[in-house]
């Protein structure tokens, strides 16, 4: 008697263990994945389009924050540091087919391009700002820096359309790799679904395109918008399609995902925070907006981001929250 | 978009008696709106101290032990209460950043005063079990006893007290 | 019978609180739509101007209770699975002439004051601010007041309902009610003229 409960002591000591892994760490990385992703794949398609007089935000100056996002999404990783050695293993095991190595690959073309595209439109976005670091420069080493610079930039601008070709992949790689990262574990059958890698990239493109929104103004926030609408509508299409993927999967994974449909507290933060806050509420928003009512043009795209915290902490909290019912059933 | 007139009364009373008789019909319980409050409160003094929490035997109720006072009914109510004001405000294009007040106070006299009556409603609230929503409204519509006795006498209050108050409000 | 839904079909707490968020957002917009999210409208029904909070309040006691009342006759909702508030006597009194007060004072009642903050009004917000303290001061003190609260001296009578104390049926009762209300409307249109039609749209 006294042996069982020792044990179970120490499993849910493990749990809680496991919980702290996976805290809010690996979903804020996620979600800044997934943003980066959708701020590449947006940018990228609007320099092919040359569409930096009109909408210079999204074609010109969001794209700065892609990395800025990358390395905060990879901090958050860093920095659970007593898990340190498990977060390096995702990136560190360079086997060729293991999804956890195909992250690193992905980041080792991910932080060039981003350079690339900053570099190839940051004396159209930023050009005050280019002219400041270029006076600034002028000083250091006769120059040297400069001249190396402004032969990157115009190197950059010739080849604009191939690296905005590149990036297109790479983005979309980064975006799918995201959610795939979380179907890699089999032993999860909440994450064991093929769709949660499309799920993850619209969504990541709909936040990327939430947060350009945020910085846009006027027409620019109009055409986005209009784009993030068919993207959320989207997303909630492939959440049918997960839904469905997982009731009719076999008996583990339908189980699983009664956590969101019957189950307790789970299933209320899915609905409410996620499907309702996060893509129910911003499409009501555009609604209402082009009925001509006026609208504090944050919240829409705040709401959108918002949403796409809460998906990624919901789906990775909710499987540790299964995992710990599933062995306690088989303890009791 | 100009703002749209408040719903006729008698209207808006029979929606908010069928919301009322849905959640009856539906959960076997009536609307609240103080309770969910009381769980807010009980979360932060959780957060502070949950010895503090475990030994006062009212506030155990909603937090002892690994008692989530968010794991409520009322809790996910008040937050479509938000919801649905949200959407009703922005169909009707009243969402408008402004304080209410009668024209012989200023709004930072009108915010103190919001402080000390809600303060006193929600003291009064956690005494009677319940507030306007919660007792008044849907222990009325129950015919319960206590709760017609605890409507009476918030109107006799608000009514006594309304002649003292009157440069607040007109 | 198959009411109330969630008790005789056992649903899960997720499910329950799903329905919960829903049955808010019918509760919050009836409120805003109503003018609820307005202080001043609120404020104005205890100086005869707006009695708008008695007129809607009433109506939709009416409606509620009409509606309980036939699904009790057709046997359609197991009332021992409704739960119906018990009756402290004195807390009750004693409250709810607090709150009376607070609500003059204040302008909201808890209800009301989110539907106002929902709408950006900033006094629901200071309203908010100060319930939760008052609550927080209540939640303090309760165990002092135990008596009274739910001891020997609250006047506790059980889920007792007017027409059981009364021993007549609901509908008598609820027949009582709908004419008390009717003459109430009638009073209030008349009073909303005689102080100037002020009603807030």
């Amino acid at each position: 008697m006294n042996e069982i409960t020792y044990t179970t002591q120490k499993m849910a000591g493990s749990y809680a263990e496991g919980w702290h892994i996976w805290g809010w760490e690996v979903p804020i990385y996620l979600f800044l994945g997934g943003i980066t992703a959708g701020i590449i794949i947006i940018a990228a398609l609007m320099m092919l389009k040359k569409r930096g007089k009109d909408f210079p935000v999204s074609t010109n100056r969001v794209i700065l924050w892609a990395p800025v996002f990358l390395s905060l999404g990879m901090g958050a990783l860093f920095l659970d540091l007593t898990n340190k050695l498990n977060v390096l293993s995702f990136y560190m095991t360079f086997e060729m087919t293991s999804v956890m190595s195909w992250g690193s690959w992905i980041l080792l073309i991910i932080y060039p391009v981003s350079i690339l595209m900053i570099l190839s439109t940051f004396r159209e976005g930023y050009s005050e700002l280019y002219v400041k670091i270029s006076k600034k420069l002028e000083t250091i080493m006769d120059g040297k820096v400069l001249k190396l610079l402004e032969y990157m930039i115009s190197f950059s601008e010739k080849n604009r359309d191939v690296i905005a070709k590149t990036a297109i992949p790479s983005g979309i790689a980064l975006g799918i790799y995201t959610g795939i990262l979380l179907s890699a574990f089999n032993a999860r059958p909440l994450w064991n679904s093929a769709i949660l890698g499309p799920l993850f990239l619209v969504s990541g493109i709909s936040t990327g395109a939430a947060f350009i929104i945020l910085l846009s103004e006027k027409d620019e926030r109009h055409f986005i918008s209009g784009i993030d609408v068919k993207l959320i509508m989207t997303e909630l299409f492939i959440l049918v399609l997960y839904f469905i993927g997982q009731i009719t999967g076999g008996a583990s994974k339908s189980e699983a995902i009664n956590i969101f449909l019957g189950g307790d507290l789970f299933t209320p933060v899915f609905w409410i925070f996620f499907v309702f806050a996060g893509l129910i509420l911003p499409l009501f928003l555009d609604w209402q907006e082009s009925r001509g009512i006026e609208i504090h043009p944050k919240l829409q795209p705040l709401l959108v981001l918002f949403g796409g915290v809460m998906l990624r902490i919901i789906l990775v909290k909710a499987a540790f929250i299964l995992r710990d019912t599933s062995i306690h059933k088989m303890l009791y | 978009m100009t703002k749209k007139n408040y719903t006729s009364p008698y209207l808006a009373g029979v929606v908010l008696g069928l919301v009322l008789l849905a959640s009856y019909v539906i959960a076997g319980r009536g609307l609240g709106a103080s309770g969910a409050m009381m769980k807010a409160v009980v979360v932060v003094e959780k957060a502070v101290s949950q010895e503090h929490v475990d030994s006062n035997s009212y506030l155990a109720q909603y937090g002892g032990g690994d008692t989530n006072p968010l794991n409520d009914w009322l809790v996910f109510e008040i937050l479509g209460v938000v919801a649905g004001a949200v959407i009703s405000g922005l169909i009707g294009g009243r969402m408008k950043k402004e304080t209410n007040r009668g024209p012989r106070i200023t709004d930072r006299q009108r915010w103190i005063f919001a402080v000390i009556g809600g303060a006193l409603f929600g003291f009064g609230a956690r005494l009677a079990r319940g507030c306007t929503s919660g007792v008044a409204l849907s222990g009325g519509a129950t015919l319960a006893l206590g709760s017609w006795v605890t409507m009476i006498a918030i109107f006799a209050g608000a009514y006594g007290l309304a002649y003292f108050t009157r440069k607040l409000w007109i | 019978m198959f009411a109330p839904l969630a008790v005789l079909n056992e649903w899960s707490d997720g499910i329950n609180y799903l329905f919960a968020f829903v049955i808010g957002i019918g509760f919050g917009a009836a409120l805003e739509t109503a003018g609820f999210g307005n202080s001043k409208k609120l404020a104005w029904q205890f100086y005869f101007r707006d009695l708008t909070v008695f007129k809607v309040m009433f109506t939709a006691i009416i409606t509620a209770m009409t509606g309980m009342i036939f699904f009790d006759a057709f046997g359609w909702i197991d009332m021992s699975n409704v739960s119906i508030n018990p009756t402290y006597l004195w807390p009750g009194i004693a409250g709810g002439l607090i709150m009376g007060v607070g609500f003059v004072i204040g302008g909201y009642c808890p209800g009301t004051s989110f539907a106002g903050l929902a709408t950006l009004k900033i006094d629901a917000l200071f309203y908010i601010i100060g319930a939760l303290l008052g609550m927080f001061i209540f939640g303090e003190v309760a165990p002092l007041i135990e008596p009274f609260y739910s001891g020997r001296y609250s006047g506790y009578m059980g889920n007792i309902t007017i027409y059981k104390f009364f021993g007549i049926s609901a509908g008598v009762i609820g027949f009582f009610v709908m004419l008390v209300a009717l003459v109430g409307f009638y009073g209030a249109e008349w009073a909303e003229k005689k102080t100037g039609n002020n009603i807030i749209n």
